[in-house]
């Protein structure tokens, strides 16, 4: 029974490496055509079609689409693969966007540490940290947190651990909003915030706040790097154990997976993601922000993983983006389309919620398995006829 | 599955062909951004804000100086936030940059929104590009507040951020000079909303008792999310508080808060109870009996103050009302007209070009509107030096029979 699940029977390997290389190269493609275009088309363009693109793709939004991406992939392994539901998502982008405000900002102004960061001009306090490193310790900081988080989950299965999780998300937000005098010190500066964040740098180059296709393309990169983990973690010994757990945790754990270390370390790499995109998101915005991370933004990033289809990778990819370009841009383009055509006057974002809800419901109706389902469920749906006699 | 794809791909052909021979726009206008939060909890403000700046627009033919105006609407608010969302401003700030026709924004109503959106205005290439705000009351974006302020939100080291509103701190001060020297308290509980706003202004309370030689008693946060506030007062009734001052929202659970006041400490004739303008405008909380008595504090004049003075400022009120069946929501809609005053006057004084107009703010004497001339009944002159405005003028009301009643205007002193 064990080699049946544990292995990715049904769907020939060949097949699936072709299919994973086929869309490995769009998003690629995708991406590269992308930063061409704003780096070397867009400005030789007429002021109206820089309107019309600046309208549908802007390039903050693309980069935002970017960061959900990585962070609905960290949330799929945990959801997808481990299959713990898990409604407190946002703790780990606030903690890593805390972890950028800290060490990329002139926010401990007492001190004055650079080490390969970028301080704005004139204003060299604080503690400016290299981008690239901020990201490394904002992971490795979070891991360390999604474990913290993920240890007295584990006693627990679904509602009652999507009730602890909800906690945490609930709590850790809390913190920050509230931390502005922790014994005495000022840790996160309560809701006014921590800006600026400096400037992301490449080999001693800055992107400043115009440089958005250079910015686009390196949180593209951070998303590519995270598909690849999650392509490799998924075929590898871990991703297995991860899958059997979601299958079937008994029979997982009488065939020798160890239960509490694979849970553990699933939340782990999930809240890793997180926290990487913590850091990015701080970096795009310029800012960190404590209202922003509320309890509607863990359910969106749960909202994607389950949309695009759970468990599959590129259909999370595809969700995440669908998401959160609706959110930031369709809604809007929708409403000035709609008014521009008819010639109305409707006041178009006092009915985004209900527009936003309904496109939720219909997707759920009309395509409940995800935009791309994973192959797997499929395979595992149809076992009783495929396999039965095999075993 | 591939039909429906070619169907979407060539609709949106169809749409770059439309949008590209759809608009065009005459050379001489230029375009003024709103940025407000069209959505979530201050929606109807930011709506109402609006339609303001559209009338007044209106009312002076779309036109000043040699200059048509027109104006665009930003919304920097999302669904899947339900309020202001930081990814949304920085996407309007870009937006506001690479708009090559528009010169300067009104906006925003949070702070915070702010703090992202006047450092990347602050770099437009032709700029730096203006913005004048009617409702950001954070001292922090204008003056020396904490570390840093203002000058890490200007890297260009030139200013191009300016305010119609005084900020949080005089709010607070003009509320502990009036209980001092009106009502002769001694003892002031403070409460604040721990929101930037709040606790500003709760700051800028405790700061300004001490000065006049009233003892904060208690100095404490209230959660918005608690459910009851009984034991919360009770810890202000024991302290011996005989003033208790409310910094916050009222959006923040407050009609909880004056109701649990009320019940453990009593009316408020019997303790002072004071609030700052974050409690006006709001019909849930009027209409409540225990608010009856409750002191408020308003920056600048009241839209009874200015119905009362006439002039400009009571006809362009009545000329809202007449418009759009309704008054306008809340005070900072009218404010946002005299943002939009302060920029038509400062295009007016300019060539026309982004740099231009905000030079025209922040040198020289700046921009002054006078008082016969503002929507808000009150002279507005802004600091070249800070983009701060000089008046220094807060109302005094207090709420009898379910409305809000103007008491005094009280001088800063």
């Amino acid at each position: 029974m064990s080699d049946v699940i544990l292995e990715d029977s049904g769907v020939p390997v060949h097949l699936a490496a072709t299919n994973n290389r086929k869309w490995a190269i769009g998003f690629t493609l995708s991406v590269i055509i992308i930063f061409a275009f704003y780096q070397y088309v867009y400005t030789s363009l007429p002021g109206e079609v820089q309107n019309f693109f600046r309208a549908w793709l802007p390039l903050t939004s693309l980069g935002e689409a970017m960061i959900f991406v990585l962070m609905a992939l960290g949330l799929n392994i945990v959801v997808g693969y481990a299959g713990l539901l898990d409604l407190g998502y946002v703790a780990f982008w606030a903690l890593g966007g805390y972890v950028a405000g800290w060490l990329m900002s002139g926010f401990f102004d007492s001190k004055t540490i650079n080490f390969g960061g970028h301080p704005p001009v004139g204003l060299p306090n604080g503690i400016h940290i290299n981008f690239w490193l901020v990201l490394i310790i904002g992971g490795m900081f979070t891991a360390v947190w999604g474990v913290i988080i993920g240890a007295p989950t584990l006693r627990l299965k679904s509602d009652y651990l999507a009730l602890v999780t909800l906690g945490f998300g609930e709590i850790i937000p809390q913190f920050f909003v509230n931390g502005e005098n922790v014994g005495g010190l000022n840790l996160t500066n309560g809701t006014q915030g921590i800006t600026p964040i400096d400037d992301i740098t490449v080999f001693g180059h800055a992107f400043g706040v115009f440089d958005l296709q250079w910015k686009f393309l390196i949180y593209s990169a951070l998303a590519g790097l995270m598909i690849i983990l999650s392509l490799r973690l998924r075929d590898g010994r871990l991703g297995r154990a991860w899958l059997a757990i979601r299958e079937d945790e008994l029979a997982a754990s009488m065939m020798g997976v160890p239960l509490m270390r694979t849970k553990l370390s699933s939340y782990a790499v999930g809240a890793t993601a997180g926290g990487v995109g913590g850091v990015a998101f701080a970096t795009l915005i310029n800012g960190v922000f404590a209202e922003r991370f509320n309890f509607a933004i863990s359910i969106i990033i749960l909202a994607m993983v389950v949309l695009g289809g759970m468990g599959n990778v590129w259909g999370v990819m595809i969700g995440a983006v669908i998401l959160s370009w609706i959110n930031s841009t369709g809604l809007v383009q929708f409403g000035n389309v709609v008014n521009g055509a008819l010639g109305t006057n409707i006041n178009f974002p006092s009915f985004n919620f209900l527009i936003f809800g309904l496109l939720l419901v219909m997707m759920m109706l009309f395509r409940r398995e995800g935009f791309i389902p994973e192959a797997r469920t499929r395979v595992i749906m149809h076992e009783t006829t495929d396999h039965q006699g095999a075993h | 599955m591939i039909k429906p794809i070619k169907i979407g791909a060539l609709a949106i052909a169809g749409a770059i062909a439309l949008a590209a021979c759809g608009s065009s726009s005459s050379s001489k206008a230029l375009v003024i951004g709103t940025d407000f939060p069209l959505q979530g909890s201050s929606a109807d403000a930011s709506a109402s804000t609006n339609n303001a700046i559209k009338l007044y627009l209106e009312q002076i033919g779309n036109k000043v100086g040699n200059f048509s105006i027109e104006i665009k609407e930003y919304d920097n608010s999302t669904a899947a936030k339900g309020g202001w969302d930081d990814a949304q401003c920085a996407k309007n700030a870009q937006d506001h940059v690479a708009n090559t026709a528009e010169v300067a924004v009104v906006g925003t109503y949070n702070s915070g929104c702010a703090k992202i959106i006047v450092p990347v205005l602050n770099q437009a290439p032709d700029g730096p590009m203006l913005m004048v705000s009617h409702a950001n009351t954070n001292p922090g974006l204008t003056k020396t507040w904490n570390p840093g302020e203002p000058d890490k939100y200007y890297p260009t080291g030139k200013r191009n951020y300016a305010r119609v509103v005084t900020t949080d701190d005089y709010q607070g001060a003009a509320a502990a000079q009036y209980l001092k020297k009106e009502k002769g308290v001694t003892k002031c509980a403070v409460l604040n909303d721990n929101q930037t706003y709040g606790q500003g202004v709760a700051q800028a309370f405790v700061k300004e008792a001490a000065a006049q030689g009233i003892e904060v008693v208690l100095n404490e946060a209230w959660d918005a999310k608690q459910s009851n506030y009984t034991s919360l007062f009770t810890k202000v009734k024991s302290a011996g508080a005989d003033c208790v001052y409310i910094a916050g929202i009222f959006d923040n659970n407050g009609g909880q808060l004056v109701k649990d006041k009320t019940a453990v400490l009593g009316d408020n004739a019997k303790i002072v109870t004071m609030a700052p303008d974050g409690f006006t405008g709001y019909p849930d909380l009027q209409k409540m009996p225990e608010a009856e008595g409750l002191l408020l504090s308003f920056t600048g004049l009241s839209q009874d103050g200015i119905l009362a003075a006439g002039g400009t400022a009571a006809k362009f009120v009545e000329d809202y009302k007449a418009k759009y069946n309704a008054a306008p929501v809340g005070s900072f809609s009218i404010y946002g007209a005299a943002a939009l005053q302060v920029i038509l006057a400062a295009i007016e004084a300019s060539d026309g070009t982004r740099k231009g107009i905000t030079d025209a703010v922040f040198s020289g004497a700046g921009v002054t509107i006078p008082a016969d001339k503002s929507v808000t009944g009150a002279e507005i002159a802004i600091d070249p030096a800070s983009g701060d405005v000089k008046s220094r003028t807060i109302t005094i009301q207090i709420m009898k029979g379910g409305a809000e009643t103007d008491v005094m205007p009280w001088e800063l002193g």
